[in-house]
């Protein structure tokens, strides 16, 4: 869901908003931490957050950029807790498989999204970041912006940086 | 005025996003109607954003939805 899809979603439960953004922030998680149980982390702490804060919640703005904010800034926090603290050297481990229509496609499902993973791991973190909210997750740029609490031209030049770079990565692909 | 390859490569990122002039866009599409390297520089930026939203999504899986949910106190 984009930001600008969940402008009138501030009166909702949070059930609703739990079951509208979970995968949204896990994406985003995983994207910037690279493992799962800790992108897990990331979405549980986002909705503490989010329920902590959601009666004060001013509406200024669309509640989904809201959510986005917090999930950014709770994935930023873990990534520098496990650099501090690098227990689990797994990374980018592939957890989410497109179904296949057989073991051949789920081999070569397996193989690519292993590889755009690689891929996306060779990137910076605020590089990977605006390119998870914008390429993946359907952001405007103007709204990754926001997210990331940078001008819309630094957004720019992230998202050009990380799409240049996956274009060279991937060629094969392409 | 036309554009060089520089300069269309300048604006890839607004070309992209849809987010460019409609002056701009017919400049650009007159310098891709001629240049097959920026056509195919183009092609293959368009290539990896398809390839991201179609594999890039993470489902955060049943079992650990409904253990977040349970530790957050809400029904799903």
């Amino acid at each position: 869901m984009t930001v600008a899809e969940t402008d009138d979603v501030v009166d909702r439960p949070i059930s609703r908003l739990f079951n509208e953004f979970a995968d949204a922030i896990y994406t985003l998680g995983y994207r910037i931490v690279g493992d799962r149980h800790l992108a897990e982390d990331v979405v549980q702490e986002t909705f503490i957050k989010v329920i902590r804060a959601l009666p004060t919640y001013r509406g200024d703005g669309p509640i989904g950029g809201w959510i986005y904010r917090i999930g950014y800034r709770e994935a930023i926090t873990v990534t520098r807790r496990r650099r501090e603290d690098p227990v689990d050297p797994m990374t980018f481990q592939v957890t989410s498989v497109p179904a296949a229509t057989s073991v051949e496609a789920d081999v070569l499902n397996h193989e690519l999204v292993s590889r755009l993973d690689d891929a996306m791991s060779q990137l910076s973190e605020p590089v990977r970041a605006a390119f998870t909210l914008r390429d993946i997750q359907g952001l405007s740029t103007a709204e990754v912006a926001t997210v990331l609490d940078v001008s819309e031209s630094a957004a720019k030049m992230r998202l050009a940086r990380a799409r240049e770079a996956l274009r060279v990565q991937l060629k094969e692909y392409l | 005025m036309s554009l060089t390859c520089d300069d269309l490569d300048a604006m890839l990122p607004e070309f992209l996003d849809g987010s460019v002039t409609a002056d701009e866009a017919t400049l650009a599409a007159e310098h891709l109607a001629t240049c097959e390297e920026c056509t195919a520089e183009l092609n293959e930026l368009e290539s990896v954003t398809k390839l991201y939203r179609e594999h890039g999504t993470m489902h955060l899986p049943d079992e650990s939805r409904k253990r977040i949910a349970g530790s957050l106190g809400i029904s799903e």
